[in-house]
């Protein structure tokens, strides 16, 4: 009765989206989604493979189709004329709060592995648009640092004015958020818990591995009955929080350490090796300039800020150095917000470490785009002006990599969804007051 | 007319300007400019009368003495030529609002001197007072080519105390505080309301008609305070007079307010109010409390008052701006805030840049450079961090630009002042070369074995 009535439910559901997506096709006969479109005249930035003057893009069904001085494309196709302006890819900011209406901690407990940033998105906050103007086309929401085992990220697209689902990166892979530091021994340090001081934090964090290890024995103990033909066996309770611990030991989930100083990314280092885990990226990593060598040594990716410091004690040794030292010890090293301020402008912040260390415009470019599309594991999709890439585009007025670049317009999936030549909120999607 | 000449060209302000003047040469820092800097060749952004492309600039004893062509520049006898080919030569940069030497490490509490809590009117404090001279964040900012700046107390009262003026070298807190209370915040933004906690634990003055109240009261006060002292001094005078043939007693001294006391100058015109407002309906209230009191003022911030910029035009004061970064208001578009000072540059309002911030004033010249891609000329945007600035605070006769006579703050950079690219080689503060070492560098070269460019 259960599976037949789940069965007409499931049903239900694909009729209604199959419903909805007409709809919606038939509402947006102006947009440009699963068009071709050429964007012709511009100087294309690829990240990877240099800068085409007089380049032109072919995009077909929201994906970069051809990449050259010239494109094959059918005549039908929508021409952009770029007029000689730049052209990027999409910038992807690997540490975001926006969007969670203020729910970003779930501060009651330092191990909350169970909470899905998805079930807090708030996909009409304004500052999924304000960054978008940025030329922001991809974000990683992520947990807070109150807990020392935060929530599961959630990777959006910043298509503002499309349906919630819509806006989730499809398929995008799993990410959790840790944390380390000041945050967590102050918050539960002040209500005089568990953890109050740095090895209060790691104690803290080792316990609830532990944990997910023996949970992970249960069950695969479990399985393998179950796979002997033993119908005796007793499932093991099911615990959230301990299987998505689990899944980080199995590898199923990218870890993202929020961190700042260097002996701490050695200790976070050693706690992956005794657990047999891979960390994806320290976050902040404003020391990651002491330790650079080891942190290379392990394929850990560092997501900084360019320029902030002294903001309290863990930040005081921050040095606009950081990104570019960094990247020559072999480091994969993004720019990122953290900051529903900073992530209307994260090219500037790129552009500074062309300024601190000599980046090149490539390897600046690279820290807003295919670096931090690493950190999120999508870089096989975006962060590049590459042949099957999603057309996540960004054309600039002004250079880029300077105070004076601004977009004037943002594609997502081969749609502009930002044009700053419209009046109001210059939004392709979204209409104001509805 | 621009408002700013039209307040430097009253007596009051040229009284402002002098003192200004004064205390700018009894200052040298750590001695004075032993011989004279010649840097040839570059590109000199004068601020006052252009470009000269392959210029130079002579500096002796602390001051500019000539600014011209590389080729035709009279070097003087035993002095020090810097080549400055393909290099940038402008005037130190001006920030208008900064926590500088109020603060190390923003979270760490014992090293914060930023606002007193205590009380919303508190106009007796001077931030020259808490200023910390040797502050690890100075030299990073002068780094980037600030050389002077204004401390303020943060905007969390109505009247937080008093601003200080500061050159950002020197070899103590005396010779870098060139003004000490120069002006004074009143801020009316709607953040100086007690009503943060539960509303049974509220304060007085929870709301914006208690803020206003409370303000008109500490004028009045010291109004009052005023005219008692006046009363007394004429009593005294008569005493003094009638000595002999009156047996009267001396009159008593009223007792001494420092808050009152601390209002009158303000309360006579003889310094500058800097007038903080947000929204609309703050500033026009903020601006009929300062009428109704004939404060002298400047206005602060006003990031969201679009709607009534024309009377913001029409007031003929000068604008500190912004942040361009604040965020537009919900419903607004993303530039809103980014295009403020275009907009009122368009209306005739002069304009300032402030970096609001303390960590981060390296960064000021970034926010203009961006202001500029939301239409503020070039020139109007690198004004607004030198020459408008020392306008505003009563020192252009001897800031703000690469004039013969005034002090030679002069930075030397790679490239574009207002680009978040360029680097800052050298910077010179009354005319000595002030070393580009600061704790991230020792930082930078202590890691980097050797050290890297």
């Amino acid at each position: 009765m259960r599976l037949i009535s789940e069965k007409i439910l499931v049903l239900y559901c694909v009729w209604l989206t199959v419903a909805l997506a007409s709809a919606a096709a038939l509402g947006q006969a102006e947009a440009t989604a699963g068009h071709d479109i050429v964007i012709k005249n511009a100087i294309v930035m690829t990240v990877t493979h240099g800068n085409i003057t007089n380049g032109s893009i072919y995009i077909k069904d929201g994906k970069i189709a051809a990449v050259g001085e010239t494109v094959n494309a059918p005549a039908s196709a929508t021409v952009i004329d770029a007029g000689g302006k730049y052209l990027t890819p999409g910038i992807i900011d690997s540490h975001s709060h926006i969007a969670l209406d203020d729910d970003v901690n779930e501060a009651t407990n330092p191990i909350t592995p169970h909470m899905m940033m998805k079930d807090a998105f708030d996909y009409q906050d304004k500052a999924i648009y304000r960054a978008l103007a940025g030329g922001v086309t991809t974000s990683l929401l992520l947990h807070g640092s109150a807990n020392m085992i935060g929530g599961q990220a959630v990777v959006i697209k910043h298509k503002y004015g499309a349906a919630r689902d819509e806006m989730l990166f499809p398929n995008a892979p799993r990410s959790i958020k840790f944390a380390s530091g000041e945050n967590p021994k102050r918050v539960y340090g002040s209500r005089d818990q568990l953890p109050s001081t740095r090895m209060g934090n790691f104690a803290v964090q080792r316990e609830a591995l532990v944990q997910a290890q023996d949970y992970m024995r249960e069950w695969d103990n479990y399985n393998e009955k179950v796979k002997r033909g033993d119908k005796d066996a007793t499932p093991p309770k099911h615990d959230l929080k301990l299987e998505a611990l689990a899944d980080v030991l199995r590898g199923k989930i990218m870890v993202q350490i929020h961190i700042y100083r260097a002996d701490e990314m050695l200790t976070e280092i050693a706690m992956a090796k005794e657990f047999g885990y891979k960390i994806r990226a320290f976050h902040h990593a404003l020391e990651a300039y002491k330790v650079a060598d080891q942190i290379a040594a392990n394929n850990i990716a560092i997501a900084t800020f360019s320029d902030w410091w002294g903001f309290k004690q863990e930040a005081w040794d921050a040095i606009p150095w950081n990104a570019t030292m960094s990247m020559r010890k072999g480091v994969r090293v993004a720019i990122k917000s953290d900051s529903e301020d900073y992530n209307r402008r994260l090219n500037q912040e790129a552009a500074k470490t062309m300024r601190y260390g000599g980046a090149t415009e490539e390897e600046a470019l690279k820290m807003i785009t295919l670096s931090p599309a690493w950190i999120v594991g999508v870089d096989d999709r975006v962060g590049s002006i590459d042949v099957g890439k999603d057309a996540d585009l960004v054309i600039w007025g002004g250079y880029p990599l300077s105070s004076y670049g601004v977009p004037e317009k943002v594609l997502i999936d081969g749609d502009v969804y930002f044009d700053r030549s419209l009046p109001g909120l210059g939004t392709t999607h979204y209409k104001e007051g509805e | 007319m621009q408002p700013a000449i039209s307040f430097l060209r009253s007596t009051k302000c040229r009284l402002f300007a002098s003192l200004g003047l004064t205390i700018l040469m009894v200052m040298g820092w750590a001695g004075a400019q032993d011989k004279p800097v010649v840097l040839r060749g570059g590109k000199v952004l004068t601020v006052t009368h252009g470009v000269i492309d392959n210029g130079a600039i002579v500096m002796e004893g602390g001051r500019i003495t000539a600014v011209g062509d590389a080729g035709t520049i009279h070097v003087p006898a035993g002095a020090r030529v810097i080549d400055a080919t393909g290099m940038t030569i402008y005037p130190g940069l001006i920030d208008s609002e900064t926590q500088l030497g109020l603060t190390e490490i923003s979270a760490e509490q014992t090293t914060n001197d930023l606002v007193e809590l205590s009380d919303e009117i508190m106009p007796h404090m001077h931030t020259a007072e808490a200023f910390h001279a040797e502050s690890a964040l100075i030299p990073v900012a002068r780094m980037n080519g600030i050389t002077n700046a204004v401390i303020a107390p943060e905007s969390a009262d109505t009247l937080p105390g008093q601003d200080s003026f500061i050159q950002l070298a020197g070899a103590n807190a005396p010779e870098m505080l060139l003004i000490r209370d120069n002006a004074m915040p009143l801020n009316f933004t709607g953040d100086q309301r007690r009503n943060k906690t539960g509303f049974e634990k509220r304060k007085f003055p929870s709301t914006r008609m208690g803020l206003a109240a409370q303000l008109r009261q500490a004028f009045l006060d010291a109004q009052d305070y005023k005219l008692k002292w006046t009363d007394y001094e004429r009593r005294k005078t008569d005493a003094a007079l009638n000595k002999d043939k009156d047996k009267k007693p001396e009159p008593l001294a009223p007792k001494r307010d420092l808050k009152s006391e601390a209002l009158l100058p303000y309360l006579e015109g003889k310094k500058m109010i800097v007038l903080a407002a947000e929204s609309p309906s703050d500033l026009e209230t903020a601006v009929s409390l300062a009428n109704e009191f004939k404060l002298k003022f400047v206005l602060n911030h006003i990031s969201h008052s679009q709607p009534v910029l024309d009377y913001v035009a029409g007031l003929n004061v000068p604008v500190i701006v912004g942040p361009i970064y604040e965020a537009p208001k919900e419903d607004e578009r993303y530039d809103t805030v980014y295009s403020l000072p275009a907009q009122l540059y368009k209306r005739g309002v002069k304009i300032v840049f402030a970096s609001y911030s303390a960590h981060n004033v390296r960064n000021l010249p970034d926010q203009a450079g961006f202001a500029t891609a939301f239409g503020l000329p070039y020139d109007e945007a690198l004004k607004a961090i030198t020459l408008n600035a020392a306008e505003i605070w009563g020192v252009a006769e001897q800031l703000g630009s690469l004039d013969v006579g005034k002090t030679a703050n002069v930075v030397v950079a790679n490239g574009d002042p207002l680009d978040v690219k360029t680097d800052v080689k050298r910077v010179f503060i009354a005319g000595r070369e002030v070393p580009m070492s600061d704790r991230q560098v020792r930082l930078r070269d202590e890691y980097s074995k050797g050290g890297q460019e």
